[in-house]
């Protein structure tokens, strides 16, 4: 291990490492980028499958083979003919997008009093939010359902849609951390223009809390996207306000498990949120990387 | 709504005070104008269930009737009778302490590795998030295929190498370990996360280190892992707060490795923790008590247990916390 | 602003809208039209099962002018239990799990029928003995029964050949022989044909496949008093230890591969139609299933065999079917049971259906209707459902919960998880006691 003997670090910065160094450098990077692509190799292995199994047959899909043989595209029109994937496609994006919609109209004003309006009682309002986001929904998942029921939603979608409308605990938090660092200039040389709160909230900040307001909303509709647990207990007994998570995980009894279809039927479920992550994975990344640091 | 109005200079100190109170009045009545939505909201959706949640755990309810006050009965059961629930904390403990570590660590250490790649981030950065895209009903269907014994692509592969490749969901012994495996196939946001963290860390931390004759690993332990740790923190806690809440994998991944096609129309065994019992986790069992044998006052009981132990272990955890996490100052 | 409020403003009424035309079109129950009455039917049966049914309800919309009959098909009991929670009823509901009749009855969650019955001066006696039993709980009738399935013996016949055997086992150590006969394995010691496949939760058709065993062994559940007498019988014991031996001579994992590598029950691909089964206990639709599907299969049917001990019991089987009956909530009450009427009571309505999907014909008349189409596969399966020691599973007020329970524990038997089974099978006596007790009470689980 040699020891630095230069007293300047830009210096040592700037002299070549000797051979050695250079050497047990390039090892260790080639054993990293090997790694890498073993892990690499190891996480893309489940999508490979579930696309060959999704071209075979039904029979070689039940059998040792690896690769299908011929290749069956059949498969994917099939599965809209056997299972009403383009209805539950719909309730899906009924579910998201009003959700989704429901939480940024609810959740932007919230963090804005949260964050840069100062009143009694704002510090006890944030401690509430930060309680509610400990709550495994579980937990509040008996009543809800009894209340629903008692006023007949049970069997739709509005169970699920409605509490989005009302404020969600991660996405006031995220903002209200995000609206936390807005310069208050900005919003003073509004006030200065004679602008009332409500409209700094709807022009400033809005514009420039884009980012955080883009990362809210992707998230939002991802989730509602893969939600399974509420969908699973308001609509498992209307078929036709299914959502493609459900139906998914119905399809298979549906139809005698034909394997073939059935992975068909889930690279399709795969594909709206990958196509959507490589239209916005600048969007994507940054948004991830907010709630983590942020958080 | 209109900002400030400026009056004509009467009682100049009298104007003030009224301005100021006038003032105050406005920025109170758009507080509760912003924040209404937020306060029916936490009422409804949050203080309502939970005072609810304490009322049912006491009566036997099931949705027919109006509920019947049965006392501490329902706590009893839960406590002393039910065949299932000692397997259901246990299952739940389990993933817990198997599955947050593991996938702390697993998505640090993919982190660390693309932190240190020169070439091909970008590539190897969107194969490892790409997974974490997957709906969890989709991975978990796809897993369960993948893994089936007999004609699945993991056990022919391994049949191909000479090895018996085990029962995966098939089995008492690897139906949770065959879950980590797909948690583990998940970790692309922890690990994104991690990764912004890694490449956050000053640079001059890793040159003085450097300086003092810190190698590699001693950099790691003393320079990147101190540093990031409120990310550990943070990942942590998400990752306990989603243990102890875990269904779908497990109820998809039942459902599908039993087996039985309810096309039969018919479900005379219950098939949650299929096989065995062994991926039977707490919110699996509230559901089966809940939402099939429509127990609502048994499940009230048990999700008013939840509540108190997901509340304690996070306060634990938080607190222990301060112990190893430092706050670098001056972070983004 | 006013963009921003008149922005949210929009939103928030696109949104009511569309939130009311979701809650309005999500509503399964009838809605009463001017002229014909809408009700719907929810029913188990589904793919061509549930075609041949839908035949039988078109007949009757014809009949009717005045009502549309909607048929759902694919409920399990779960949706049936939900719905009634949620407010959200069918007009009819059908279930094939007969065993929960008694917690429908006992919580209300079916209504009564008896005062229908008397109004139409209907004689239960018209319905067999065993199927009235599995429709009622402590003189509660909330349920007829629609068909009847009663379970037997397949066995491949160009298999029996090859092996050189001329008749069905008609005792289990017959059967046990014949098993290892049949069974083929592969090189690496896989199960390539398995003989009998004795593993529980493995095509377990419509029942806890314990309970298909227990009139071929005469093994009763319930002492004189309702008490649970699954550790004083031996008769369990000694199913549950035959069945672990044959499980073990096979390997359990052996055994666990092959079931997980076999094809849907319900499938074209059933492990039994395409030969990688020899013989099995199976319902009586299994019938259909194969005519439809594999109608070359060279296989004969035959009563199940019986314990050693007990060979008077043979010819008989387990029974149990499908029952219907009229959920609480609901409106149109004379219609619903107008229909539920015709389903189960006309001779013509179910011998059609019992063709259709080969199920036992529930009332004596349609059982000699000239309508049914003779098979001599099916016969046997009659002739079983007629024998006096064919038995159903007892009804409780706690439905099929405690059937589930002893399912549990006999899984955990074969997996060799279950200590010793003596001593097992007094707990599972006790839980169950406390499930019944409970039930009844109106207590806690």
């Amino acid at each position: 291990m040699t020891t630095a003997s230069v007293p300047v670090a830009a210096a040592l910065a700037r002299r070549k490492p000797p051979a050695s160094v250079r050497r047990r450098r390039f090892l260790l990077a080639v054993a990293n980028h090997s790694l890498l692509i073993v892990a690499g190799i190891a996480f893309l292995a489940p999508f490979v499958f579930i696309a060959l199994t999704a071209l075979m047959t039904n029979g070689q899909a039940l059998s040792s083979h690896l690769w299908p043989n011929p290749f069956r595209w059949q498969n994917f029109v099939d599965v809209f003919h056997q299972a009403p994937v383009l209805r539950w496609a719909l309730n899906t994006m009924i579910y998201a997008c009003l959700a989704t919609l429901g939480v940024l109209v609810s959740s932007i004003p919230v963090a804005y009093a949260l964050s840069r309006i100062r009143w009694r009682g704002r510090n006890v309002a944030f401690g509430l939010v930060l309680i509610a986001l400990m709550l495994p929904p579980v937990v509040s998942v008996v009543p809800l359902y009894v209340m629903w029921a008692k006023l007949g939603l049970v069997g739709g979608l509005g169970p699920l849609i409605i509490p989005n409308w009302f404020g969600d605990a991660f996405s006031i938090f995220l903002l209200r951390q995000f609206f936390m660092t807005i310069p208050e200039e900005y919003l003073d040389a509004a006030r200065v223009d004679g602008c009332g709160e409500l409209r700094i909230l709807a022009t400033v900040v809005l514009r420039l809390a884009k980012p955080a307001i883009a990362a809210v909303a992707l998230f939002s509709f991802l989730y509602t996207f893969n939600d399974f647990f509420l969908p699973l207990l308001y609509t498992r007994e209307n078929p036709s306000r299914w959502v493609l998570q459900i139906g998914l995980s119905e399809f298979r009894s549906l139809h005698q498990v034909q394997w073939n279809l059935t992975m068909a039927a889930t690279l399709l479920v795969m594909a709206p949120v990958i196509i959507v992550f490589f239209l916005a994975q600048k969007a994507f990344v940054e948004g991830v990387t907010l709630t983590g640091v942020k958080g | 709504m209109t900002g400030l109005t400026v009056r004509a200079e009467r009682s100049a100190p009298l104007d003030r005070t009224r301005a100021r109170r006038k003032a105050a009045w406005r920025r109170r009545r758009l507080v509760l104008l912003l924040m209404t939505p937020w306060l029916i909201g936490f009422s409804v959706f949050f203080g309502y269930p939970l005072v609810m949640s304490v009322y049912l755990s006491f009566t036997h309810y099931d949705l027919l009737s109006s509920p019947k006050w049965i006392g501490t009965a329902n706590y009893r059961y839960l406590f002393t009778q039910d065949p299932q629930v000692g397997a259901a904390v246990r299952n739940t403990l389990w993933i817990i302490a198997v599955m947050v570590p593991l996938q702390v660590v697993f998505a640090c250490g993919v982190a660390l590795m693309l932190a240190r790649a020169r070439r091909g981030v970008g590539l190897f950065r969107t194969i490892f998030y790409l997974p974490a895209l997957a709906p969890p009903v989709a991975a978990t269907l796809a897993f369960v295929y993948i893994l089936n014994p007999a004609t699945g692509p993991v056990n022919i592969l391994l049949q191909h190498l000479g090895i018996n490749g085990p029962l995966w969901f098939q089995s008492t012994s690897w139906s949770k370990p065959s879950l980590v495996l797909l948690g583990l196939w998940g970790v692309g946001n922890t690990m994104i996360i991690f990764l912004a963290a890694i490449l956050d860390v000053p640079r001059h931390l890793y040159e003085s280190a450097e300086l003092d004759g810190a190698g590699p690993l001693q950099r790691l332990r003393w320079v990147t892992l101190p540093t990031i740790s409120p990310v550990i923190l943070f990942s942590v806690v998400i990752g306990v707060i989603a243990g102890l809440q875990y269904f779908t994998q497990a109820y998809v991944a039942a459902n599908v490795a039993s087996g039985q096609a309810s096309q039969a129309g018919d479900q005379t065994v219950n098939n949650l923790g299929y096989p065995e019992d062994s991926t039977l986790f707490y919110p699996v069992l509230l559901y089966q008590h809940g939402f099939r044998y429509f127990n609502m006052g048994y499940a009230s009981a048990m999700s008013v247990m939840l509540l108190v132990v997901a509340f304690t272990i996070t306060l634990l955890i938080i607190r222990n916390s301060r112990r190893w996490v430092h706050y670098v100052g001056a972070a983004k | 602003m006013r963009r921003v409020g008149i922005g949210l403003l929009v939103a928030l009424v696109l949104g009511a809208a569309l939130l009311a035309a979701t809650a309005r079109t999500s509503a399964t129950a009838g809605t009463s039209g001017a002229k014909a009455e809408n009700i719907t039917i929810w029913v188990g049966w589904s793919a061509a099962e549930l075609k041949a049914f839908k035949g039988v309800v078109a007949e009757y919309d014809n009949k009717h002018a005045d009502v549309t009959v909607k048929v759902v098909g694919g409920i399990n009991d779960d949706k049936i239990t939900a719905a009634i929670r949620s407010g959200k009823v069918p007009d009819v509901v059908s279930s094939f799990t007969s065993a929960n009749v008694g917690s429908y009855c006992n919580s209300g969650a079916w209504i009564d029928l008896k005062p229908f019955l008397a109004k139409d001066k209907i004689d239960v006696n018209m319905f067999p003995k065993t199927s009235q039993y599995y429709t009622q709980y402590k003189g509660k009738r909330c349920a007829l029964p629609l068909l009847a399935d009663v379970y037997g013996f397949y066995y491949n016949k160009k298999m029996f050949k090859a092996a050189g055997l001329t008749s069905p086992p008609k005792t289990m150590s017959q059967l046990t022989a014949y098993a290892k006969k049949l069974t083929k394995k592969n090189s690496d010691g896989s199960i390539k044909v398995a003989g009998y496949n004795p593993f529980l939760g493995f095509y377990s058709g419509n029942a806890p496949d314990l309970t298909t065993y227990a009139p071929l062994f005469g093994a009763k559940y319930v002492d004189g008093s309702g008490k649970s007498v699954l550790s004083r019988d031996p008769a369990w014991s000694k199913i549950l230890k035959w069945q672990k031996s044959l499980i073990d001579w096979y390997g359990y994992k052996n055994l666990q591969k092959f079931n997980a590598g076999a094809a849907d029950e319900f499938s074209a691909s059933h492990a039994f139609e395409i030969g990688k089964l020899a013989m099995m206990i199976d319902g009586e639709w299994r019938v259909a299933f194969i005519a439809r599907e594999h109608p070359g299969l060279d296989y004969g049917t035959a009563p199940a065999p019986v314990d050693d001990a007990h060979p008077e019991l043979y010819g008989a089987g387990y029974v149990n079917g499908t029952i219907i009956g009229i959920p609480k909530g609901v409106k149109h009450k004379d219609q619903a049971w107008a229909l539920v009427k015709y389903l189960t009571t006309d001779s013509h309505a179910l011998a059609i259906f019992s063709n259709g999907v080969r199920n036992v014909p529930t009332t004596k008349a349609s059982l000699t209707s000239p309508d049914i189409k003779p098979d001599a596969h099916f016969k046997t399966f009659l002739k079983i459902f007629a024998n006096p020691n064919s038995k159903t599973s007892p009804i409780t007020a706690a439905g099929n919960a405690y059937g589930s329970l002893i399912q549990a524990f006999a899984v955990k038997w074969q997996a060799g998880h279950a200590g010793d089974l003596a001593k097992g099978l007094q707990k599972l006596d006790k839980q169950i006691d406390a499930q019944l007790k409970q039930a009844q009470a109106g207590g806690v689980p």
